[in-house]
């Protein structure tokens, strides 16, 4: 094998003043603009921040450089050959040059090479109008191909993992799966094999890509040769809809992007958040966003009739209106405690509702006597190494930061045996199922004599309850949540409620307003200002200063 | 004056491969001197004043490659044999290997010395089941005469040699590729820089050496530097085993010095032309990765140097030679089909461009070509070269660029004519 011969270089024109620089920066030129560059930063990453884009495939920020797919070469002076940005160091007085003829024409030739032998299936991929292979060959390919010849073919639709399909004709090879399964989860299930034009990606023997952030080898294929299977033929991407957000799933919040169409969500991608998730999620969350479309969904109020209280209206009666229904819920409350007292009504209080609802179910509650406040947690395995969290609630810490009380499982079994021996006489549920979570038996509720639950969907508690409210499901209102380290974060809404379910801090505030709670709470970045002023670690904040990336809370 | 044959001295005694035999014949010998008189950097130095060039295709000077070392101690360095030689055409360090085991391991312990390394390796291609048994015997051999292993012949220097064989990938003869497969994992060229010398086999500074190259050290060490500057032509210094292999008399492997002649090599060493009515068409002196010369220019001198100035290059001196009844699009349609073969897949254009050679030669060759074609390969091949992550693409890219500049005629030829004019003997 030869080494390749080395051209004497050109002579070096008169160069551009370059700026001055600190001792950690390097001063360079791209395109023949002046560029100061952190020392160790690649050109292109040096060309990216003045805006200039230098195509490329296998570089990705979140990984390791590959350096194979030769897209990103670029012309340096003093350099005989063509150089990768995606490797290349900037370096002082360095002269970086992407737009010359040779750089379009070695671009156009490898735009040619990737295609050869791709099956330019665009019409039946789910990548397509996101595929970088499209992308670039808009922006940079020759529009036609010299190749006549048959095509290598590879399997097509091949189960790579239990939540991701491979298509082996797609694929160029780029390797970025194979590195995200090196790097990030280090579960290496992935590999090269064969070689030439019939090397492709696959598992290692005996192994499956069903690590619990396989989906992120999705997002970071450039093509369309792994594909997440819920998301296959679900939707074109260019009618979604993407609304930044976060995910609900566990105490992580992981910055994501809810992409909706036709009232639905139909996808969830990690949002780069080098301050919470990096560029990636996890599986469960990315799945999340099927219950609440899926799920037995409580789209009307229900009011059923409670021992000593009004008759219900479910069954043979119309069926109730909201505001009905928020009547009904306040008179059963009422009207046990008239009988037991204050003191025998209680709540049990989400770790998943916004800080919104949270504070509305805090003034709710006082304003109707109920000083008995318990906040369930929820935990599932371990933390792992890289997001997930054992809490699978996005906003126990803000549960606790409100003065709701931190998740805890001691008062949930205490409220539990106290709702089971008749001591608890009236109880409202926010957001939890303590019956489909084992919490009391459907037998031991039988005791109360108000049962209000609000939640967004035919729970088993919602099955028992005297009074029912629908609220909404993730992605169909906004609030704020604070994850794991502390941050405040904002959820968004991507779709509309589902028929008559309101946003749970709307639901609570007429049944404040039952006991007379004053205050309009139009909105929840309405009830959010409330906070800020009257919580002091959330003192100066807003949704403008939470923003997309999210702000630490004070003292966290 | 007689050329005195060093690299070939041994290999037709009977049981040359021993240890024995090469103790009588005064092996190790410089190895006892260099460990009881020189120093590591003297050591250096010789190979340096020496002006030895790496023998496995890139020509670079193997005693500058050394000094690339970085001078910090912080971690082991080592050295790698590279004995993967799976060039078309190349079979002289098999030679070496099989024949000479212990001249090769006398090199490898003098160089690994003058870097002060103390572990080498010695990787070895895969199908050399034969060279792999001998050379492990000889380091077998080696340990048992205090040759290897702590405290070499009573000095403070220790070393060991490990062998490693390699599991059939021509690419895991590209240094970096080497590494990697060394370490266990696919042979895929890395990417440059780091250069081995500082970021090597398992991130430690790292030399990699040809066989050939490393089994010219004892003579050196023995005779020293100046005197192997003598031998060769100016900045192409030595002695150099030359494979010749295609339509010759007698093809093999043989010793002269850098700068003999082509046509010396091709009628002296190996007899001739194989017919005699067929006279010479073409050659590719380097070995089947250069570029081809039409027998009008075959009138080279064989050095890194000479070469280069006609425009090929010396490569691993694995020369061929294609007589008048050779279809040079049959021809680069079988190298073709090796390159394909045996492209790593990584980076776009070798894994894309080798595959893509293979059809369009295949058409031509089997009479489909279309007038277009000739061009095409050409265009092809440019975007090719320089483009890929490792030599292989430059490879590929200079042979079908040279067969068809040289040989327009013939493959417009092929295009016209419908078909092969000489019989597309070599379609599989």
């Amino acid at each position: 094998m030869p080494e390749p011969n080395v051209p004497v270089p050109a002579q070096v024109p008169p160069q551009p003043e370059l700026p001055p620089c600190g001792p950690d920066e390097v001063a360079l030129l791209i395109d023949g603009r002046p560029v100061v560059a952190k020392k160790g930063a690649t050109v292109l990453q040096a060309a990216e921040t003045i805006g200039v884009v230098v195509p490329h495939y296998c570089y990705h920020p979140g990984l390791s450089v590959a350096g194979n797919c030769r897209m990103c070469l670029v012309e340096i002076e003093k350099m005989p050959k063509l150089q990768i940005g995606c490797a290349t160091q900037v370096a002082q007085g360095m002269s970086v040059k992407t737009t010359t003829a040779r750089v379009k024409d070695t671009r156009e030739g490898i735009m040619e090479f990737l295609l050869i032998n791709h099956p330019l299936d665009c019409p039946i991929c789910d990548q397509a109008g996101e595929c970088r292979l499209q992308q670039y060959s808009a922006t940079y390919g020759k529009g036609e191909s010299r190749f006549v010849e048959e095509k290598i073919h590879h399997d097509k639709r091949i189960p790579i993992g239990e939540r991701v399909t491979f298509d082996g004709e797609r694929c160029i090879k780029c390797t970025r799966c194979v590195r995200f399964c090196d790097e990030v989860t280090r579960t290496s299930e992935l590999t090269l094999v064969e070689r030439g034009g019939h090397a492709i990606i696959d598992t290692f023997p005996g192994m499956a890509l069903n690590n619990a952030y396989s989906g992120n080898t999705v997002d970071i294929c450039p093509v369309g040769a792994l594909t997440w299977k819920p998301f296959r033929f679900a939707a074109r991407v260019w009618f979604l809809k993407n609304v930044p957000s976060i995910c609900s799933a566990c105490a992580r919040g992981c910055s994501v992007d809810l992409a909706a169409y036709q009232n639905r969500v139909h996808r969830i991608t990690p949002r780069h958040n080098p301050e919470v998730n990096g560029w990636w999620m996890c599986d469960f969350g990315r799945q999340t966003c099927a219950p609440v479309h899926d799920m037995p969904r409580l789209t009307r109020p229900i009011v059923r009739p409670a021992p000593g209280g009004p008759g219900g209206t479910t069954g043979g009666g119309a069926a109730p209106s909201m505001g009905e229904a928020v009547d009904q819920a306040a008179a059963a409350l009422r009207a046990a405690a008239s009988r037991h007292g204050a003191g025998t009504l209680a709540a049990l209080v989400s770790a998943r509702l916004t800080l919104e609802e949270m504070h509305l179910a805090k003034k709710t509650l006082a304003a109707a006597g109920i000083a008995r406040i318990v906040v369930p947690p929820h935990e599932e395995g371990q933390d792992d190494e890289l997001l997930i969290r054992k809490d699978r609630t996005p906003n126990g810490r803000g549960a606790a930061l409100l003065g709701l009380g931190a998740p805890d499982a001691a008062a949930a079994a205490a409220l539990a045996a106290d709702v089971a021996s008749g001591k608890v006489r009236g109880l409202i549920v926010l957001g939890e199922d303590p019956v489909g979570d084992g919490l009391v038996r459907a037998e031991g509720l039988r005791g109360l004599e108000a049962l209000v639950v609000v939640d967004w969907w035919t729970s088993a508690t919602v099955q028992a309850a005297h009074v029912a409210l629908p609220s909404c499901g993730y992605g169909e209102s906004e609030g704020v949540y604070v994850n794991c380290t502390g941050r405040a974060q904002r959820t968004r809404a991507a779709v509309r409620p589902v028929d008559l379910a309101e946003p749970a801090w709307s639901i609570l505030r007429e049944i404040g307003r039952r006991f007379g709670l004053a205050g309009a709470y139009a909105s929840a970045p309405a009830i959010f200002a409330e906070i800020a002023a009257t919580v002091p670690a959330f003192a100066g904040m807003t949704y403008r200063t939470i923003g997309e990336a999210g702000a630490q809370v004070g003292g966290a | 004056m007689a050329y005195e044959k060093l690299l070939l001295r041994n290999i037709h005694r009977d049981d040359s491969h021993t240890i024995d035999v090469y103790l009588a014949n005064g092996g190790y010998q410089a190895l006892r001197r260099v460990l009881k008189e020189v120093s590591p950097d003297q050591m250096l130095e010789e190979v340096k004043t020496s002006g030895l060039r790496g023998r496995g295709g890139a020509g670079f000077p193997a005693g500058m490659k050394w000094s690339f070392l970085p001078k910090t101690r912080d971690k082991p360095r080592y050295l790698c044999v590279n004995a993967d030689e799976s060039e078309p055409g190349t079979f002289k360090d098999r030679l070496l290997i099989e024949k000479d085991p212990h001249l090769v391991l006398e090199g490898i312990i003098l160089s690994a010395y003058a870097i002060d390394c103390h572990t080498a390796f010695f990787y070895i291609r895969g199908e050399f089941h034969k060279g792999y048994r001998i050379f492990q015997r000889a380091i077998d051999e080696a340990y048992a005469k205090g040759l290897l292993g702590k405290n070499i012949l009573g000095s403070r220097y220790s070393l060991d040699v490990l062998t490693y064989r390699g599991a059939g990938a021509y690419i895991c003869g590209e240094e970096t590729a080497l590494l990697e497969s060394l370490e266990g994992k696919r042979g895929l060229p890395r990417l440059k820089p780091p250069f081995p010398a500082i970021v090597g086999l398992y991130g430690c500074p790292t030399i990699i050496n040809n066989v050939e190259t490393l089994a010219n050290v004892p003579y050196i060490a023995e005779r020293g530097g100046a005197w192997f500057a003598g031998i060769g032509r100016p900045k192409n210094t030595g002695p150099k085993l030359f494979c010749l292999s295609g339509h010759v008399k007698r093809p093999g492997v043989y010793e002269a010095p850098l700068g003999t002649p082509f046509m010396e090599l091709l009628n002296e060493h190996a007899g001739g032309m194989l017919h005699p009515d067929r006279p010479l068409k073409a050659a590719v002196p380097g070995g089947s990765s250069m570029k081809v010369l039409p027998a009008s220019r075959c009138d080279v001198l064989l050095d890194f140097d000479s070469l280069a100035a006609a425009g090929t290059s010396l490569g691993s001196a694995g020369g061929m030679v294609m007589d008048s009844s050779t279809c040079m699009v049959g021809a680069l349609l079988n190298l073709a089909e090796f390159y394909a073969h045996e492209s790593c897949g990584q980076c776009t254009p070798c894994r894309e461009g080798t595959g893509w050679f293979v059809k369009i030669l295949r058409r031509l060759e089997t009479g489909e070509g279309r007038p277009e074609d000739p061009d095409l390969l050409l265009d092809v091949a440019r975007r090719v070269e320089g483009n890929t992550i490792c030599p292989f693409g430059e490879a590929v890219a200079w042979p079908v660029s040279s067969y068809v500049k040289e040989f327009r005629s013939e493959f417009d030829d092929h295009v016209t004519r419908k078909a092969c004019p000489f019989g597309a003997a070599s379609v599989r």
